[in-house]
């Protein structure tokens, strides 16, 4: 039944304006470039500060009476130590008494001379609360190197099996090359989520994790989209170059591509903002990222992508010449 | 294909109604004292601690035990297992070297009145050394404390697996019991050990730690590397022992140093920061899809709200007997992925619809072509996500979960089997997220919007974004 119907709509209507997508090499080819000098130069200004969890610190408990606030508690052991502190407010159970945790990172612990220092700061600046040290830890980092490397191999095997799904399932495009350029243009939305993560001075915490976890499903969703117009119009439009299959399905996915971006993208600038008024300020390490990598997912999936499987394919066809 | 009738919308939208209701609030019935939870609701959602704060212990070797780093990285390894096990998936474990300290920070039990800490912490820090023994000597000291001495058989090493089986015994009863695999060495071991004993009048013991299990007698030499714990065990227990026995003893024992509360490091109120963003964001998207898709981007919203009720449902394990999981930032980082998912498959087919309604199809054609071609771009989209939330899965999972014995045997072969539950949560929430996009997404709206367009009142195509006809 479906099948009459697809012959009977041949030729396919095409869109009033076709926009020419693969001529735009350059323009990717730029924002790769300036991708890359950001990151670097976040890197040489801002420098990469990674949390607790993965470089080790110290964790410093007091007991203190009366009432505490915990961001300045925060910002005077940021004084001394000069790294991003977290407090923590507590009670203990044993002994029932009120508690703070102060946890930073610090390279090789702290030496007994600034702990005499940061201990004196604080008895000053809160001398109502009668402050007394009750325990202090050097901590090894609790998730280390060893998990980082193992979500790294654990997104390039996702990864890898992506390209293969991407290859059989569209195996009448020649899928192997494009799932290599969906993995491409996924790198890049990866590579401006971290850079906007350093560029902003966010800690490398499990945040991170998060977002490069989701922008990896978002960007290769968008990106199969974009394909899956191409596999269908291959069929409706067999003797079209490459390169006006990929324009003509861009062009027919734009609307869809900008109106999902406008939904997830608007998501997590209402989280940024919510955030931003209420004070929460740690959970900007999640929602800003995440959204600067979804703009460049909505970006790669239409450029970066499908323009350099044209160019990869290009190059393929001069070769077999 | 079958007819979709005009009263499919009612069911489609009840049913969707029954099930987001009954996962935000929970069915549950209060006998004397006893509460009852048959579906659960949002209030048995445990927070992580990144939202609501916890219990922080430290442990540390009990009396001078001295020990190395190594020691000190594998209690860590088997704490974070532990947790993880315990369907605790958030949690912080920190070592400290110098003062061989373990720091464990972990999230508050839903309902915090049936929460024993202690009992947790107990749990976290028995060694669960898992010893069969040849007779059933043991001594006890003065202050009443068993300890066995009976010569040794098997050790927890020799265990290659365990699993909390439900199976029927030589009387035909069905019973729960701990099933194990041994290892090859394991496995010579206790057929020398059972063959000696076949017959004897001795039993063979198994201890956890310093307490007896049970003594079964042996009947025949057991040569094929399998053994079973007996005892009076319930559904729960065998499955603690199991997971006890899996995740390996400690290497030394441990005692609490300190035990205390913590304020939640997004700091209180964070939770609902999200949830209002989360409802403004909804409120937009809703009325976003509303303004471009009129009649199918109301449908999306009803189906929008069953996928958010399945996420939920997956977070709280939604039938009272099953497990939950623990709703981190990054287990909402999974449900935005898979709602932001939901939200494209219905701006795709709204799409569609206009697109095939202007090549002039009647209204019944446009809708059935253009769910059928947006299919297989919503298929392709969801089935990579589930590719890699099963990998994640796998990756971060407690070890002798299905996925995680795969992976960990090929391709994560050269790291310890350790868990991290908050990658994992991601993934799971990630996985029930896309499999509720293909079951409100695609399935429930594709009937709403066939059996809508049979009523007469909403024929017109200007309804569904095409042009006056």
């Amino acid at each position: 039944m479906s099948k009459k119907k697809t012959q009977k709509e041949t030729p396919v209507t095409l869109p009033q304006k076709v926009y020419n997508f693969c001529a735009k090499k350059k323009l990717i080819l730029g924002v790769v470039i300036a991708v890359c000098v950001i990151l670097l130069a976040g890197i040489i200004i801002r420098g990469v500060h990674l949390a607790i969890e993965f470089k080790g610190g110290t964790l410093i408990t007091y007991t203190y009476q009366g009432e505490i606030n915990e961001n300045e508690v925060g910002s005077a052991v940021k004084d001394v130590v000069g790294s991003n502190v977290v407090v923590r407010k507590g009670e203990s159970l044993d002994s029932g008494g009120k508690q703070i945790t102060i946890s930073f990172v610090s390279n090789e612990g702290l030496t007994a001379d600034r702990q005499t220092e940061l201990d004196t700061a604080l008895k000053e600046k809160f001398a109502d609360n009668s402050l007394e040290l009750y325990d202090s830890n050097d901590v090894s980092p609790s998730s280390g190197r060893e998990f980082l490397l193992k979500c790294f191999i654990a997104v390039v095997f996702a990864a890898i099996i992506v390209i293969i799904y991407i290859a059989i399932r569209f195996r009448n495009i020649g899928g192997w090359s494009a799932g290599v350029c969906s993995i491409f243009a996924l790198c890049m939305d990866i590579l401006i989520a971290f850079t906007t993560t350093i560029v902003c001075g966010f800690a490398i915490d499990s945040n991170i994790v998060a977002v490069i976890l989701t922008i990896l499903g978002y960007s290769i969703n968008n990106t199969i989209v974009i394909y899956d117009r191409i596999r269908e119009n291959r069929k409706l439009m067999p003797k079209a170059t490459l390169n006006e299959l990929i324009n003509v399905s861009c062009t027919q996915s734009l609307t869809r591509s900008i109106r999902t971006s406008v939904t997830t993208i608007g998501t997590m600038l209402i989280v940024t903002i919510v955030v931003l008024v209420k004070g929460y300020t740690s959970l900007l390490s999640f929602s800003v990222p995440l959204m600067f990598g979804l703009i460049s997912g909505t970006f790669s999936s239409l450029f970066v992508a499908p323009v350099t499987w044209s160019w990869w394919k290009g190059k393929q066809a001069k070769k077999n010449k | 294909m079958k007819k979709t009738r005009k009263s499919t919308f009612f069911v489609v939208v009840i049913l969707i109604a029954l099930f987001a209701v009954t996962s935000v609030l929970g069915i549950d019935q209060i006998f004397a004292d006893k509460k009852t939870t048959y579906v659960k609701g949002v209030d048995d959602i445990r927070l992580g601690i990144d939202i609501k704060g916890g219990v922080d212990v430290t442990f540390a070797p009990a009396g001078d035990y001295d020990a190395d780093t190594a020691q000190l990285d594998s209690a860590t390894e088997i704490i974070k297992t532990r947790l993880t096990a315990l369907g605790i998936t958030d949690n912080e474990v920190y070592s400290d070297e110098k003062s061989d300290r373990i720091i464990v920070r972990f999230p508050w039990q839903v309902g915090e009145t049936d929460f024993d800490p202690q009992s947790a912490v107990k749990e976290l820090g028995e060694m669960a050394e898992l010893t069969f023994r040849k007779g059933t000597d043991s001594e006890t000291d003065e202050d009443g404390n068993v300890t066995p001495t009976a010569e040794i058989v098997l050790q927890g090493s020799d265990v290659a697996s365990a699993q909390a089986q439900y199976r029927p015994d030589e009387n035909g009863e069905y019973e729960y019991l701990v099933a194990l695999e041994l290892s090859p060495e394991g496995s010579s071991k206790f057929a020398a050990a059972t063959s000696e004993l076949a017959g004897s009048s001795t039993p063979i013991s198994i201890w956890m730690d310093n307490t007896m299990i049970s003594a079964p007698s042996v009947n025949s030499a057991i040569t094929d590397g399998s053994a079973v714990i007996t005892g009076n065990f319930d559904q729960e227990s065998s499955k603690k022992l199991a997971d006890q026995i899996n995740s390996g003893a400690l290497p030394f024992k441990m005692e609490t140093k300190s035990f205390k509360t913590i304020s939640p490091t997004m700091g209180e109120g964070s939770l609902d920061a999200i949830l209002l963003a989360a409802l403004i964001a909804f409120i937009g998207i809703a009325i976003y899809m509303i303004v471009l898709y009129k009649l199918p981007g109301c449908v999306a919203v009803v189906a929008l709200i069953g996928q958010i009720a399945g996420s939920i449902a997956a977070i709280t394990g939604w039938f009272g007997f099953m497990n939950g999981s623990t709703l981190t930032i990054l287990g909402i980082a999974g449900i935005i992925l898979a709602v932001g998912m939901g939200v494209d498959a219905n701006i795709i087919t709204g799409e569609r619809i206009k697109e095939e309604l202007r090549t002039g199809k009647s209204l019944d054609a446009a809708i059935k072509i253009a769910y059928k071609r947006a299919f297989s771009a919503i298929l392709d989209g969801n089935i990579t996500n589930v590719i890699i939330a099963v990998i994640l899965m796998g990756a971060f999972g407690v070890p002798d979960s299905f996925f995680s014995k795969i992976l960990n045997k090929t391709i994560f072969f050269a790291f310890g089997a350790t868990a991290e539950g908050v990658v994992y949560s991601f993934g799971f929430t990630l996985l029930a997220g896309v499999v509720c996009n293909f079951i409100f997404g695609v399935f429930a709206s594709r009937l709403m919007v066939t059996s809508l367009s049979k009523f007469k009142c909403f024929q017109n195509r200007k309804l569904y974004g095409g042009d006056e006809k």
